[in-house]
This record gives C-alpha cells, sequence and structure tokens, in this order.
C-alpha cells in the first residue's frame, strides 16, 4: 500500500511501516547496492526494494543465497566505491558475523549500512536472541531506532557515519520497530544514475591477518575514540528535561513504552533516550547519571545498558541506586509493553497505576477458556501436507516409526514438529539438521534423516550435506522443494528462475547437483499425488548410503498467485456426502484449515473460500470421497 | 475523542487471509488524509494461512504502537473466535464491531470428529458474544458475508465491517474521508460493490448501537 509513498518525490508526511521507512532512507541517502536474505521482521525491506528495483533502475539488487553472502556483497560493493546496504534477521546476523569481524578490522570506503532485527518474544524466531552484543564485540557501530521516523532519519545518517570513519555501520531494530507504522515526514529524493567504478581509481587493501590484523586492531582502537566523539553530539541520543532525582535510561521501543507509562502516571522524569549502543556516549551519560539518585534502566533481553552504565557510575556516580533487571523489577524474558513498564514505574515512584491490568488479563483469562486454540498451520493446498502424510504411511508400511531419529530444519516445513506429524526430534538453525544428522549417525542405531526446504538447502545446509556423502554416511534427506523462499513471503531463491523484481536468473539444477557430490540415491516425488509417494520415499529410507527425496511442487501462495496472473482459475473441490463414510481420516491424519466436519451428519465439509483444490484430501481418503467441483456431473 | 491524551484505539483481530493488513491500511489512510496521526502495531511473520492475527491501530496523539491492556476503544473482529481471543485488550464498554462468521480451526475439528458420541460440538457466535457481553454491552454482531452477498461481491466483508465502524459516534474519523480511503484502495473493478458494502455496514452499525 504504502510502496507508493517510498517513490513519492516530495518532502511531505507519510504513514509508513519502518522497514519501509529504512528503505527510503536508504534511498535518499542515494544506496547503489543492496543484498538480502529474508526473515522476520525485515522481510519487508527486501521486499520493497524488490518492488521498487524496476522503479529507480539505478540500485543493483541481490537476494542473497544467505546473510554472510548478503552481507560481503554489501562490503564487496562498498569497497568498490558503491553505498550499499544489507539487512537480515538477529539469527541472520549470526552467519554474517564470521565476515563481519574482519570488515569491521578492514574497514570500508562508501557507505555501508546492514540492519540486524532482533525478535523479543521469538514470535517467528528460535530463540530470543540479543544483537546488541555485535557492535562492541566487533567494534562496529551500532545505532538503534524506536520509530518509523527514526528509522528513516538514522538510516540516512548512519550512511555519512560509515562514510566518515570508513567503517560499517549496524543499525539494530526490534519487531515492535520494523512492524511499527507511523508517521514520517520524507526527506529530498535525489537519486543519481548508477555507474560502475573503476579499482584502480579506488582500490584499497582490505585484508587482515597477524601483524595487518594487530597493525589494524590498533587503528580500530581510535576509530572507536573518534566514534564515541561524534556519538556524545548526536541528536540521537536525547535527555528529555524532567525534575527530581530519579531518571530513565531507556532506547528503542521500549522509550515509547517509557513515555505513554509517564504519561499514564503523570509523572515528569528526566529521560536518556539512547540512539547509539556502541560506542556509547559516555561523557553524556555520565552528566546525566551525576546528579541523580536513582536510575530506572527499561531494555528488553539482556540487561546489556544496565550492566554498562553500572561501569560508567562507577566513576561517576558510585551511589546511584540502579533499577532494572538485576535488582528483580524487570525480566529478561519476552517483549515488554506499557503495563510492564508503568507498573515498574509506579511502584518506584508509589504511584497509582492508570488501571488494574492484571485485573483486566485475569479476568480475560477466564472469559477465554471457551477458546479452541488455533496454531500455526499449513495453508490449504501446502504440499507440505501431503510430503509429511506420505512419509508417514512409509514409516508405518516399513514399521520403523520407532527406529527413526528426525532432524528438522527452518522453513515453514518447521511445522513438521506439531500434530498430526510430530516429527522433530531437533531442530536448531538454518541447515542444521545436516551437521547434527552427522553426529547422530555416528552414536546411534536409528535410521537418520534429516529435512530441509530448497532455500535453507542452498543456504546453510550444503556443506553437511558434503561432509556425509564424504563420510559414507548413511542418511535420508527430504529436500522440500516449493520453489521459493515460501515462510517468509514467497521470495526468490537460487531454487527460482527468477531474482529479486522478477528479473530472469538461472535456477541451480538440483538433481545434477546431488548426482555430482555423489549422493547414492536421488528420487523425485510430487506431494499432490501423494499415494504415489509412499513407494519412493520406502525405497530412499531403505537404500544405504546418502539418499535424497526430493517433493517438488510450487508454494500454495505463490503458485496461485502465479495462476491468478495467468488468468487461470482456482478450482476448489466439495465432498461427496454419497461416498463419504465418515472415517475422518482427513481430519485425523491431515489438519487442512479448509476441512470442517458437519454435526448433523458427521461428514466432512469442505469450505470453497478457503480450499486450494490440490485434493491431497482426496488421495488421503480411503473412499476418495473429496473431487472438484467441476467434475459435478 | 474525549479521551485525556486524545488517542483513539483500535483492536483488529482476525485469521491470516483475511484481509485484516488491507483493512488496516484503508483506517490508515482516511486518518492521514483527515489530518490525524497514526501509529500501528502489526503482525506480520510468518506467511502462512489461516493463523489468528491482529493490528494494534492508534490514531490521534499516539505515542506507542501497542494498546495497553484494557484501553481498546473499539475491536474490529473479522473472525468471531478471534474477538475473544484479544478480549484483554478492549476497554470496559468499549465498542466491539464483529462478523459472526466462525472459521474452525483443526484441533476443534479434531475434537468434533473424535467424539463418537457426538456431544463435543463447535464453539457458537452465541457462546462468544455472552463471554464479550461481560466486559461490554456494546457489540456490533454483524453477518458481513451475507450483507456483502447483498452488496453484491462477496468478497466485500472488509467494507460492511469498516462501514460499521464508521456508525459509531466516537470514532474520530468522519465516515466519508472512511469512504474515500476504502474505495481509494479496493481494485478498481469492485468499487461499486465495495461502497454498498460500506453503507450497508454503515446502516447496521448505526441500528445496532442506537446512534
Amino acid at each position: 500500500m504504502t510502496v507508493e509513498d517510498v517513490m513519492r518525490n516530495d518532502k511531505g508526511p507519510a504513514l509508513m511501516l519502518a522497514n519501509e521507512a529504512v528503505v527510503r532512507g536508504a534511498l535518499e541517502a542515494d544506496v547503489k547496492v543492496v543484498a538480502f536474505y529474508p526473515g522476520s521482521p525485515t522481510s519487508e525491506i527486501l521486499d520493497t526494494f524488490g518492488e521498487l528495483k524496476d522503479h529507480f533502475g539505478n540500485y543493483k539488487m541481490h537476494i542473497s543465497s544467505n546473510e554472510k553472502v548478503a552481507l560481503e556483497t554489501a562490503a564487496g560493493a562498498s569497497m568498490a566505491g558503491q553505498r550499499s546496504f544489507a539487512s537480515m534477521k538477529s539469527v541472520g546476523m549470526n552467519v554474517a558475523s564470521d565476515s563481519m569481524f574482519s570488515i569491521g578490522y578492514t574497514g570500508l570506503n562508501a557507505g555501508c549500512v546492514c540492519l540486524i532485527a532482533d525478535d523479543p518474544h521469538a514470535h517467528s524466531s528460535q530463540s530470543e536472541e540479543d544483537g546488541r552484543f555485535y557492535g562492541e564485540a566487533a567494534y562496529v557501530p551500532m545505532l538503534e531506532p524506536s520509530t518509523a521516523q527514526e528509522a528513516l532519519d538514522m538510516t540516512k545518517w548512519a550512511f555519512e557515519v560509515s562514510e566518515k570513519h570508513k567503517t560499517l555501520v549496524i543499525i539494530r531494530t526490534t519487531t515492535r520497530v520494523n512492524h511499527q507504522r507511523g508517521m514520517v515526514t520524507l526527506g529530498e529524493l535525489n537519486r543519481t544514475p548508477f555507474k560502475k567504478n573503476k579499482w584502480k581509481d579506488i582500490k584499497g587493501p582490505y585484508y587482515t591477518v597477524g601483524s595487518v590484523a594487530r597493525a589494524l586492531k590498533a587503528k580500530l582502537l581510535e576509530k572507536k575514540e573518534a566514534l564515541r566523539k561524534d556519538f556524545e553530539k548526536t541528536k540521537f541520543n536525547k535527555v528529555v528535561p524532567g525534575s527530581g532525582n530519579v531518571g530513565i535510561l531507556t532506547a528503542g521501543v521500549c522509550s515509547l513504552y517509557v513515555a505513554e507509562a509517564k504519561q499514564n502516571l503523570g509523572l515528569d522524569l528526566p529521560v536518556f533516550k539512547l540512539g547509539t549502543l556502541f560506542p556509547l556516549p559516555e561523557k553524556k551519560l555520565s552528566e546525566f547519571i551525576k546528579s541523580l539518585s536513582t536510575l530506572i534502566v527499561v531494555e528488553e533481553l539482556t540487561p546489556y545498558l544496565e550492566t554498562r552504565i553500572a561501569a560508567i557510575a562507577h566513576t561517576a556516580n558510585p551511589s546511584l541506586n540502579i533499577i532494572g533487571k538485576r535488582s528483580g523489577h524487570f525480566s529478561e524474558m519476552l517483549e515488554y509493553n506499557v503495563p510492564i513498564v508503568e507498573k515498574v514505574l509506579a511502584k518506584v515512584m508509589d504511584k497509582k497505576i492508570s488501571l488494574d491490568y492484571d485485573a483486566v488479563l485475569k479476568k480475560a483469562e477466564k472469559l477465554k477458556k471457551i477458546l479452541p486454540e488455533r496454531p500455526p498451520i499449513f495453508c490449504p493446498g501446502c504440499p507440505h501436507r501431503g510430503t509429511l502424510w506420505a512419509f508417514r504411511q512409509a514409516l508405518q508400511q516399513l514399521r520403523i516409526r520407532d527406529k527413526i531419529v528426525f532432524n528438522n530444519d527452518i522453513g515453514c516445513y518447521s511445522m513438521a514438529f506439531l500434530p498430526p506429524n510430530e516429527f522433530s526430534d531437533s531442530m536448531l538453525a538454518m541447515g542444521a539438521s545436516l551437521g547434527v544428522s552427522a553426529g547422530m549417525e555416528l552414536a546411534l542405531e536409528d535410521k537418520v534423516i534429516a529435512m530441509v526446504g530448497d532455500s535453507t538447502l542452498y543456504h546453510a545446509a550444503l556443506p553437511g550435506i558434503v561432509n556425509l556423502i564424504h563420510h559414507h554416511s548413511n542418511v535420508t534427506l527430504f529436500v522440500m522443494d516449493n520453489s521459493v523462499t515460501a515462510m517468509t513471503g514467497q521470495q526468490f531463491n537460487p531454487n527460482s528462475p527468477f531474482e529479486a523484481g522478477g528479473t530472469p536468473a538461472r535456477k541451480i539444477n538440483m538433481e545434477k547437483m546431488f548426482e555430482a557430490l555423489g549422493a547414492d540415491k536421488v528420487v523425485l516425488v510430487d506431494p499432490y499425488e501423494t499415494r504415489d509417494c509412499v513407494g519412493p520415499m520406502k525405497e530412499a529410507i531403505q537404500s544405504d548410503g546418502f539418499s535424497v527425496i526430493i517433493s517438488r511442487r510450487d508454494c500454495a501462495l505463490y503458485g496461485d498467485r502465479e495462476k491468478k496472473k495467468r488468468g487461470e482459475k482456482i478450482v476448489p473441490s466439495e465432498n461427496v456426502k454419497d461416498t463419504c463414510r465418515a472415517i475422518h481420516s482427513c481430519i485425523r491424519e491431515f489438519y487442512c484449515p479448509a476441512i470442517t466436519i458437519d454435526e448433523s451428519d458427521s461428514k466432512m465439509v469442505i469450505h470453497q473460500d478457503l480450499c486450494d483444490g490440490c485434493l491431497e484430501c482426496r488421495q488421503v481418503c480411503p473412499v476418495d470421497s473429496p473431487r472438484h467441483m467441476e467434475v459435478k456431473q | 475523542m474525549k479521551k485525556p491524551n486524545g488517542t483513539f484505539n483500535i483492536m483488529f483481530a482476525g485469521v491470516g487471509g483475511q484481509g485484516l493488513m488491507l483493512l488496516s491500511s484503508i483506517l490508515g489512510k482516511a486518518a492521514v488524509d483527515t489530518g490525524l496521526k497514526v501509529m500501528t502495531g502489526e503482525q506480520h511473520g510468518l506467511s502462512q494461512r489461516q493463523g489468528s492475527i491482529y493490528v494494534h491501530f492508534r490514531v490521534g496523539n499516539p505515542i506507542s504502537p501497542l494498546i495497553p491492556y484494557g484501553k481498546a476503544d473499539m475491536m474490529i473482529a473479522m473472525e468471531a473466535t478471534e474477538a475473544l481471543r484479544y478480549i484483554e485488550y478492549l476497554k470496559e464498554d468499549g465498542v466491539v464491531i464483529m462478523s459472526n462468521r466462525i472459521m474452525p480451526s483443526v484441533n476443534e475439528t479434531e475434537q468434533v470428529a473424535l467424539d463418537k458420541e457426538k456431544q463435543t460440538k463447535y464453539l457458537t457466535v452465541e457462546e462468544i458474544e455472552k463471554q464479550i457481553r461481560k466486559v461490554t454491552k456494546n457489540v456490533i454482531l454483524l453477518d458481513s458475508l451475507e450483507l456483502a452477498i447483498q452488496a453484491g461481491n462477496a468478497r466485500t466483508e472488509n467494507s460492511v465491517l469498516i462501514g460499521a465502524t464508521a456508525a459509531c459516534k466516537d470514532f474520530p474519523i468522519p465516515a466519508e474521508e472512511v469512504r474515500k480511503a476504502v474505495l481509494a484502495l479496493v481494485p478498481p473493478k469492485t468499487v461499486k460493490a465495495n461502497s454498498k458494502a460500506f453503507d450497508l455496514g454503515r446502516e447496521a452499525g448505526s441500528t445496532c448501537l442506537g446512534t
């Protein structure tokens, strides 16, 4: 909706998702090369750049095979004199960090900014990782915005900081910033044409090892102090004046909860709203805490700010009473909100809370007892549902359900850990199922099975696969090939014949690749021919060595969109009640949200507005009861 | 807006794939075109369909993206069970505009199927409404699908709900601005049906609340 606002030429107000504001900021900074791997809560940054690529035509874009490649792409472009940008989710930086630490040492040339997004509450991540430590650990400056406006302004400023100090700059966000829509005043958009440079005009050494590294480290420490000096003066480290000797230190979205809680309680406490997480503006912070008796630190996840301000207070104000996580007032768990912050402020300041939030929650809890759960589930038409059903049949027929270990991986198919499948003896990180399988295969008598999607396959699974084949390991790998990176919004990946913006790209030939690597067996199945999948799956599972089952069918969301583009109709299915014998395989063993039950006769009903017409349910039905609507007479 | 800080809070609830984000965009556009400030906390992420989703929508002088518990002036639910799922956000006697539509989860369907005695039934709209009425008397229950079909297009349920929203007397955005935003953002071919759907919703909304 607001992509139109991102490309506006005027400087007026706009309502924007913070992720879109980041794109706008980078465009206003005349970014020239952008590279990404999608991941919530950052995917809309990639999607917006992709959508606008042809409109502007003056920046280059890659959806990279993983986050490390994305960051290296941005770094390479910066070395070559082009302003560049990358974004990734918290755990993505774990993948990219190997290069990030070296980039800290070598420094860069043109402005280079990388956004990383933490996910307190683990809404869509495997952990509540706190990425704030990366800045300090790698000597890379780190900024943290709180609103859409700040997201725009800081992104733009980050390019200046990067270019001035010849360093990568990281912008750290959290889910509630990325997915916050707010008012933004647009800045000037002066895009210049894309022009390639000549290496001889701009070249610089970008390597680090041994004595070179030691020399670079000394310079890096000087760079850190130069950055700190600038950060002492930036408007993004803001003191909101107030009265009394109790103050608050906060950053990011928590600063908004603090402002609202203060208003609810009628408090006038001074607040230090921090915008630079590393290096910290130590002088300005010292000044702020000097006259305080108590400092309340409001931050999600680890006590990152709390421990650092305690160190600063050690010299600036040794008697300062610090209220935070270590005092037991705040938790390291989950994400915060206004009620959490308001409760602590009310307690410390001896004020009456604006509403008894606990009573509201307690009452709601009671009222909600009648509600059935609505856990995440595969979409109607999802090929994974059929693949996993067929796999269960194969295990049942081979009588080995209790003689296998199943290593799951990251993608939509992660949901295989839920009923009715419950396949997930391990699930750690992108591509980890292969490495874990190597260890389990050494240690267990059981059959070892791993599962990855096509995007995960090319992201981080390949080294694990090469390792298994090299060691003659006895492992079966499922590749859930749905042709796109489905979970994050169906982006293209090396398994797609397209790249960002729909430009044609080369699709990696998966079967040939496995063959060339020396896989002992590769079988290809179509999950929509669900019953026919069982035989080949059994064969692959029983064969010796490294076997691969490629289950290939477009992601239903992606496939339907493509169908609509081609003008094809999506024909839903219906259950033929005369045939249906209320066996309920379609319900107990299949879990399709388009399927419900008619309470009057206990027979299955397909909701036509939800149904995708995949007819996997017909394959699962012992009496072939569901059929396409158009088959009717 | 008679609130001390001048912010009107709306909680949107629904099921993935119902078009909740479009609904929120429409109200966002209407608010901005009226000169009001907006801040939202949205749920993106897993792009799967049929999961529970919400948008915190704050208009006036919003400070933070999430509505505190018990402080939503209004809830707009495109699916009935989802209205109850986020009931902790609604203030006492806040307005609930909800579709009577229920999309049962697979877990519930399995429980109904497994009960050989046929005693386990699906949760009904009446049961849900009864619970919600323990927090507020201002419930507008709409047969949104029926009204959408009356408007000439079954896919205009969102406009029905938005029409009902605009009928509420405390709602800070003028109804005609909301209509304009609806018509600007829906597919061009469906403008007529959406306009009709908006009116039907508005009518139903004012009848329910007696405004």
